[in-house]
């Protein structure tokens, strides 16, 4: 257990993460030089492109330290955003120590201070390292300044390192070694291990990874996940190096893989506790939380005879995305297609990317919705997240929409326009304090509805980068909730209804009726959209004939060209969905959920 | 079914100016360098089987095919006069520019044959002149085409350009009325487009030049057809117009028709059955073929029953005639008044075209979306490939 050390990373986005787990692994010698790539952890080309970390990936390093002795190094990599915060945590949860990273350029961000106090949460020891020393604009000193400013730690413990150049790698893994602590446990006790990651192999089945609290797990034994209650027989337990690397057991203080033929990753919760069916543990370790899907979307393929791949591409996708959730949905405009559960709008529009890319499926999406509690006059309860089940209106007595506890962390010159953001957005009880000088954690009671639409990127723009947000959900509160219909020339499109509070049902009825008039193409006919409530028009945009569409010569040369022009674009209008006679391009779905700076 | 006469086409790539706003495959060229090229096409046209095809047209253009001396062309005449076989009433078609016509050329043309003289105008309009990059001014134009009538050629003909940018409804109502005042008795009045690679193109990408918003050139092109049926000049196509049914160009109608038609020159494209070939673009290789004995052809294309129609479609919704429907069945066995009478009574119902007499007639509204609407019919055959 001495020669263990398991931390994490954490670091404000673009501050280098990815690329100093690319540089300790390539120090400790775990990867072949000629198969490195770029940010080995962030496995998938989402990730990589958008510079953030969705799924948690793990590896096992081999390190031998100036003492002589050789540690197992466990980085366990946590994701970047507040939609996956779940993950966060379980992650958290699996180390001792955590690696605190500065940018020398940028100095302390406000996700530094908000990633150390989570890791504070969870009692890590916190090794503050500032990277990027080789930017000309680097600024060693005001780094270090604001280290022990803002963040309250010693600025002589702060390692000076350039993951880009490979320079200070050496000290920061001594340091690793010598200042972070080894796991504690008892070995003998039954075995407890946290299960923080789940991931889907074709050839394997479920490749569970955890951490070793107590005891050990073996291959051959049968384990009990103490939440779900399901047992199974561990075929193999080892060490998750960029390969797996198999090994006789897993022991105390130690993380690594354990495959126990589970078929897909809805078999298991992450987060809950391996125990051994024989010798089971009397208590499961703290930190299980349901991963619970707060928002809704339907999804419909753009072409309806690509259903059947929509069905197989989901299959496989909740194979390793057991936050996902999805059942049949249909509707008159789209078609066959599912109503999906979804952690938050990224994993939403993380699933829609993967969907796209790696199914190569072209999709449709209705506006996303929280799921809302309806009282009906009879005294019946029922859950509402889809606008094509909400009931009768008059047959409603009353409803409510889940709150959060939303949680900035800004620097204290944005309190203004954050109170304001979270007013606009129905915010209650919304409070702060002083963390340390000048840095604020605001709070507010806010609906998630309205938390949903693009709070976050507002909130990222009006504080320029330096606001965080986290959340937990409160409950439910009463709320004034109608159900708006987008009509286009008169005929409603299902899947662009929305349940809305009612003083937010013009703005977003208009935002709707905009973003469509700018997206739907001229057809040869004036075509009128319109926002109602309950048949009376609360908005309306239109889109003007198109009076002149004609080239003007074609002759001998101009007519095959200019047929293939035809060809294309009526294989255009096959990708689009025709409403009445107006066909809407799939951008304009896409449109209408957009960021609305003017709202 | 015994084949309607077909078109022969002759494409003279030089130029002594490139214009703006052509995309065509032009050239520049010494005299030297043109009578070279009179040499290939001559050998070009003993390539060809003589018999296959009878042909009723004879289309010279370009480029500017005045850019060859009268003999010159009187050479290809006299070739494929020996070559092919012709019907009795050919017509012989020549495009010309202005500054190219005096009293000597439009004599020589006449005495070749020529029954068509077509004049590159473009404007009538001293800046208008200036923006297309011509090389005539207004004067020179007006007296070519009373040259043109003097010489007593049976139709003569002049190109208009019009939605120049800045351009007013006033300003081309006048433009048509000094045009309406010639002694023409066709006119090609063709919107201003800017094509990929030309120099507008590279204008417009650079910020100097805008095009006219298209709610503009609509109502541009709608005054130019109103304006000149009114005035007795008779539309019968997107672009053009003619004083009586006898001047309309028969060899352009036959592009529009799926008539069969052979092309020689650079560029040059040939229809005939379900097949569509096309030379060289570029006179080098095109020459290269000729001198191996080799057909100068670069591609072609069978066409399915699917293109066919489309391309039906595609130019019957440009003429006033229209769609021929029953053409269409008795050709390619596609009835669309079944696979499409939904469409049909909707376009209908729109104001966007008649059905008379077996044929969907475009309104002019429905002229002017003769791009728009063509690709929407055949979405019932259209889903097996």
């Amino acid at each position: 257990m001495d020669e263990i050390r398991n931390f994490c990373i954490i670091a404000h986005i673009d501050h280098g993460k990815s690329t100093l787990a690319d540089r300790l692994i390539q120090h400790c010698g775990a990867v072949d030089e000629r198969k490195f790539r770029d940010q080995i952890l962030d496995s998938m080309d989402i990730e990589r492109e958008r510079g953030i970390t969705i799924k948690s990936n793990t590896i096992t390093l081999s390190y031998k330290a100036s003492d002589g002795k050789t540690y197992q190094l466990n980085l366990i990599d946590t994701p970047g955003h507040v939609d996956f915060s779940h993950e966060v945590r379980r992650s958290l949860m699996s180390c001792e120590g955590a690696i605190l990273l500065i940018d020398a350029s940028q100095g302390v961000e406000a996700q530094t201070v908000a990633n150390l106090y989570l890791a504070m949460e969870f009692d890590l020891e916190i090794l503050p390292v500032i990277n990027k020393i080789d930017l000309i604009s680097a600024d060693i000193e005001r780094a270090k300044e604001e280290i022990e400013a803002d963040l309250g730690l010693d600025p002589e413990d702060a390692i000076l390192c350039s993951a880009k150049e490979g320079t200070g790698i050496d000290e920061l893994l001594e340091a690793i070694v010598q200042r972070l602590p080894a796991p504690e446990g008892d070995a003998e006790a039954p075995p407890r291990a946290l299960l923080f990651d789940a991931a889907y192999d074709p050839y394997r089945g479920v490749v569970l990874a955890c951490r070793v609290k107590d005891g050990a797990l073996r291959a051959g034994r049968t384990i009990r996940l103490m939440n779900t209650g399901k047992e199974h027989e561990v075929e193999e337990v080892g060490l998750l190096g960029l390969q797996r690397k198999p090994m006789p057991e897993l022991g105390t203080g130690s993380v690594g893989y354990v495959l126990a033929g589970i078929k897909t990753v809805r078999d298991v919760e992450v987060g809950d506790t391996i125990t051994e069916a024989e010798r089971p543990a009397t208590e499961a370790l703290p930190g299980y939380k349901e991963a619970k899907s707060v928002v809704f979307s339907s999804i419909y393929p753009m072409a309806t005879d690509e259903y059947v791949e929509l069905v197989k591409a989901l299959d496989k996708l909740v194979l390793n995305d057991a936050a996902l959730t999805f059942e049949k949905d249909s509707s008159v405009a789209l078609g066959h297609g599912f109503r999906c559960g979804f952690l938050g709008l990224l994993h939403l529009e993380v699933v829609q990317e993967r969907l796209r890319r790696e199914y190569g499926l072209s999709l449709v999406l209705s506006a996303p919705s929280v799921r809302y509690r309806v009282t009906l006059e009879n005294g019946e309860v029922c859950s509402v997240d889809n606008p094509s089940f909400y009931p009768d209106p008059s047959t409603i007595a009353g409803c409510e929409e889940p709150f959060i506890k939303g949680s900035v962390l800004i620097p204290e010159r944005y309190i203004g326009a954050v109170m304001e953001l979270c007013r606009e957005r129905r915010g209650v009880e919304t409070n702060f304090n002083y963390l340390a000088a000048k840095r604020v954690e605001l709070t507010s009671e806010l609906p998630l509805a309205d938390v949903l639409f693009d709070f976050y990127d507002r909130l990222k723009t009006i504080t320029q980068g330096y606001g965080s947000f986290d959340y937990e959900m409160l409950d439910y509160r009463e709320t004034d909730l109608v159900k708006v219909d987008i009509l286009i020339n008169g005929e409603p499109v299902d899947a662009l209804s929305q349940l809305v509070h009612r003083a937010k049902a013009r703005p977003r009825a208009l935002h709707y009726c905009e973003r469509l008039a700018e997206t739907i193409p001229r057809h040869q006919f004036k075509i009128a959209i319109q926002g109602t409530i309950g048949g009376s028009i609360i908005a309306r945009t239109n889109v003007q004939a198109l009076r002149k569409d004609v080239t003007a010569k074609c002759y001998g040369g101009d007519i095959t060209r200019k047929r293939k022009l035809l060809e294309k674009q009526k294989a255009g209008k096959k990708r689009m969905k025709t409403i009445g006679s107006v066909d809407i391009p799939q951008s304009a779905f896409v449109a209408v959920l957009k960021t609305d700076t003017d709202s | 079914m015994s084949e309607e006469p077909a078109g022969l086409y002759f494409h003279i790539p030089f130029c002594s100016r490139i214009c703006p706003y052509c995309d065509f495959a032009v050239r520049t060229g010494d005299r030297a360098r043109r009578r070279r090229f009179v040499d290939h096409l001559l050998a070009e046209i003993e390539l060809h089987d003589g018999q296959a095809l009878r042909f009723d047209t004879i289309y010279f253009g370009g480029g500017t095919p005045s850019s060859l001396l009268p003999e010159e062309i009187g050479q290809i005449l006299d070739a494929v006069r020996r070559r092919f076989r012709f019907e009795d009433d050919v017509r012989i078609f020549v495009e010309v520019n202005p500054e190219d016509v005096t009293a000597e050329t439009v004599t020589a043309w006449r005495g070749l044959g020529v029954h068509t003289l077509s004049l590159g105008i473009q404007a009538l309009n001293a800046d208008g002149l200036k923006f297309l990059g011509r090389l005539h001014d207004v004067d020179q134009a007006r007296h070519s085409v009373d040259l043109a009538r003097d010489a007593g050629f049976d139709t003569v003909a002049i190109d208009l350009i019009y939605g120049l940018p800045g351009q007013t409804a006033s300003d081309w109502r006048a433009e048509l009325d000094r045009a309406l005042a010639l002694p023409a008795q066709h006119f090609s009045c063709y919107q201003l487009t800017i094509h990929p690679r030309t120099r507008f193109s590279l204008l417009e990408k650079r910020g100097e030049l805008t095009q006219l918003p298209v709610d503009e050139q609509g109502e541009l092109f709608r005054l130019t057809h109103r304006y000149l049926n009114d005035a007795g000049m008779q539309g019968y196509e997107v672009s053009q117009f003619a004083r009586a049914p006898a001047h309309r160009s028969r060899h352009n109608l036959k592009y529009w028709n799926h008539t069969p038609y052979l092309g020689l020159g650079p560029a040059a494209h040939s229809f005939h059955e379900r097949r569509r070939w096309w030379n060289y673009r570029r006179t080098n290789p095109w020459q290269e073929a000729i001198l191996q004995g080799k057909l100068p052809v670069e591609g072609e294309e069978r066409l399915d029953t699917r293109a066919l129609v489309l391309e039906a479609l595609m130019t019957g919704f440009r003429t006033y005639a229209g769609v021929d429907l029953s053409g269409i069945r008795s050709r390619w066995g596609v009835d669309l008044q079944v696979t499409d009478s939904a469409l049909i009574n909707r376009l209908h119902s729109e104001g966007l075209l008649s059905l008379a007499d077996d044929r969907l007639v475009p309104t002019l509204e429905g002229l002017a979306l003769a791009d728009s609407i063509s690709p929407m019919f055949g979405a019932a055959f259209d889903v097996t490939p």
